[in-house]
């Protein structure tokens, strides 16, 4: 615990401030080719035609990379779980999204590079596109994925992430009132300083270096293996270095393709995007869209929710089943809600894919509960310290995938902010602790479901499709 | 044509539209200066061109004939730390350090030209340069502590940890 307290600068500090940390752009190596991508115009398109021998024969220019030349076009990046692929390294006959990547050409300078990728020849035919996920159930959407609008895999078979527990229809019977809200945060581009970027260098020995930006290094390491179909150790990542992240390194973007460049040409490639790029066919976070209905008695208890979420996953899937099952383990926020029927999404959109950012699945939802818990007290009359203080966790409660809570901390939180905040509260809500709900705590409707000693016989949890040892955070 | 860098005089042989960050980086390897919109949005590539702060992605190398280039390579070194770059080691203004080394040498231009430690001053004078891990507060800082102060604590005050390898069971 000597840590605790202490000033501790940076272990880069210094190498940041004397412009001495490498980043992946900074590496030197001779020999290096740029390489710059032909990336699709249009958001959603058959592409009919393709011709790359103009920009394979013009001088300069030492590799062309299309969808032919991936070993495994298709890997998912939740394949190592056992989920579907659905998403080609290299846009193949049918491109999803404004800016997908078609092929990569790698030349001796950045600007043969461009001149290479403005040689290829290709045909689209436009389709129709989906931007609102709000449409794409209805009968006349067009079809943007190969499984349908939405993801129809969670458990291997399920369309939905579905939670069902307690009794919902008898807490809306037994409401005084119904709150609800729709909540619609948007997409937010990470915009780290440093663009994705990866080199690769091909060594004497067979191996591959490759430097990359990634946020996530082993989980890279396997991705690009895969694609590749090489061993593990064909490959070695240096990684660690990253020009901000926030999230949206997690995804592969870069290191596979500019590989397949750099063993075709056997020469050092780099791939570095550009701003335009960057915003333009980066994944962002996800616009979310969540509906609210809670059924709660006049004196602000919760008594039940139902919810529905289409989280916008874009043009495929990614990381977004694994986002949406976050989501949906928090969506009662930091409160427990003993009536739960949740059901949510991954809908798929015309939309550059979406994935992690800084709480993948949770800041979004966290927006939507902690502004309904506001609404609530609006809505009653109340004190919206009050209602939270009223429904917050305590321990030995459950969150809505049946994790039992050892030692929850919202009321302390509550109480620390209304202090931080000068606010006011009335003895009863200043005493009020973590400390499992009994007593004058426990309200009606709650000592009907769990009664004393916690039992939690008469708590009918069903929650389809969840693993209960998963993890709850 | 020749530019001093750092110091040194330096042939270049890039072509005269070639911009300056281009020449840096990919002529002559100096990398501090970063490619982060090579648009003029960023701030990323900022460097010193006669002691004024000026973006090297939007300046055409040709227009530098004669003149002295000072990058974040020239402001001080890891064993001789300026007063800059000390203070924002202490106040943990560079964080994954990609936008540091335009911040840094646009903070020491403003405080060579004589700024003060008032913050909107600072704001002004950094305004265009974008940092997406600090919030900004921790470099204002670090700049307004550097307009006062020369030497900064860069020691770690915790002791060592006792690391004990145990071997066997738990």
């Amino acid at each position: 615990m000597k840590a605790v307290g202490a000033r501790l600068p940076r272990y880069d500090g210094v190498g940041h401030v004397t412009g001495q940390t490498q980043f992946v752009d900074d590496v030197r190596v001779r020999e290096m080719l740029w390489a710059k991508a032909l990336r699709s115009p249009h958001h959603h398109a058959a592409i009919t035609r393709m011709d790359t021998s103009k920009a394979e024969a013009m001088p300069g220019v030492e590799a062309v990379i299309t969808h032919a030349d991936v070993p495994l076009l298709e890997y998912g990046h939740l394949s190592a779980l056992g989920i579907p692929a659905d998403e080609p390294l290299l846009a193949k006959d049918e491109v999803r999204y404004k800016g997908q990547p078609i092929a990569l050409v790698a030349a001796e300078d950045a600007d043969t590079a461009r001149a290479g990728v403005e040689a290829i020849e290709i045909d689209y035919e436009e389709r129709p596109t989906l931007f609102d996920v709000r449409k794409a159930f209805d009968d006349d959407a067009p079809t943007v994925h190969r499984w349908g609008n939405w993801y129809p895999h969670f458990e291997g078979e399920m369309d939905r992430r579905q939670i069902r527990k307690g009794n919902i229809e008898e807490a809306f019977e037994a409401a005084d009132t119904i709150v609800s809200g729709v909540y619609r945060p948007a997409a937010i581009e990470h915009a780290p300083l440093e663009t994705q970027v990866s080199m690769v260098v091909p060594e004497p020995d067979g191996r591959l270096t490759v430097y990359s930006c990634t946020q996530a290094l082993y989980f890279s390491l396997g991705v690009m293996a895969a694609h590749l179909q090489v061993p593990l150790n064909r490959l070695k990542v240096v990684g660690g270095t990253v020009g901000g992240g926030f999230g949206g390194k997690v995804d592969t973007a870069s290191e596979t393709v500019t590989a397949l460049a750099a063993m075709k040409a056997n020469r050092p490639v780099k791939w570095r995007w550009t701003r335009e790029e960057e915003f333009l066919a980066s994944s962002t976070r996800a616009p979310w869209h969540m509906e609210i209905i809670d059924a709660v008695t006049s004196d602000g208890w919760i008594l039940g929710r139902k919810m529905l979420t289409l989280h916008d996953s874009g043009a495929y899937a990614r990381f977004s089943p694994y986002g949406l099952t976050k989501h949906s383990f928090h969506h009662t926020g930091a409160y427990t809600i003993p009536n739960l029927h949740f059901d949510g999404y991954v809908v798929f959109t015309n939309r550059v894919p979406t994935t992690a950012m800084r709480g993948f699945g949770v800041t979004s939802v966290s927006f939507a509960t902690e502004t309904h818990m506001s609404r609530i007290a609006d809505v009653l009359g109340l004190d919206p310290f009050e209602v939270r203080l009223k429904n917050a966790n305590r321990i030995n409660d459950t969150s809505p995938n049946m994790i039992t809570y050892p030692d929850p901390s919202t009321v302390d939180v509550v109480l620390s902010i209304a202090e931080a905040t000068d606010h006011s509260l009335d003895d009863a809500y200043m005493s009020m602790s973590r400390a499992q709900r009994s007593g004058d705590m426990l309200p009606e409707h709650l000592a009907a479901q769990i009664g004393e000693g916690h039992e939690h016989a008469s708590l009918h949890a069903l929650v389809h499709g969840v693993d209960n040892d998963s993890e709850g955070n | 044509m020749n530019i001093t860098l750092n110091g040194v005089s330096r042939q270049i042989s890039s072509p005269p539209l070639t911009p300056l960050l281009r020449v840096l980086r990919n002529e002559l390897n100096v990398v501090s200066a970063k490619a982060g919109c090579e648009a003029g949005g960023c701030g990323a590539c900022t460097v010193l061109v006669d002691g004024r702060p000026q973006r090297s992605c939007l300046t055409a190398v040709g227009s530098l004939n004669g003149a002295a280039v000072t990058t974040l390579e020239g402001l001080g070194t890891s064993e001789n730390l300026s007063a800059v770059q000390q203070a924002f080691v202490h106040h943990y203004a560079a964080q994954c350090g990609f936008c540091t080394p335009g911040m840094v040498v646009a903070a020491t231009a403003y405080l060579d030209a004589g700024g003060s430690d008032d913050k909107e001053a600072i704001q002004e004078a950094l305004g265009g340069h974008v940092c997406r891990c600090t919030g900004y507060l921790k470099i204002v800082n670090a700049i307004a502590a550097a307009a006062t102060q020369s030497e900064f604590d860069l020691t770690i005050t915790a002791e060592e940890p006792n690391v004990v390898v145990k071997t066997g069971g738990r």
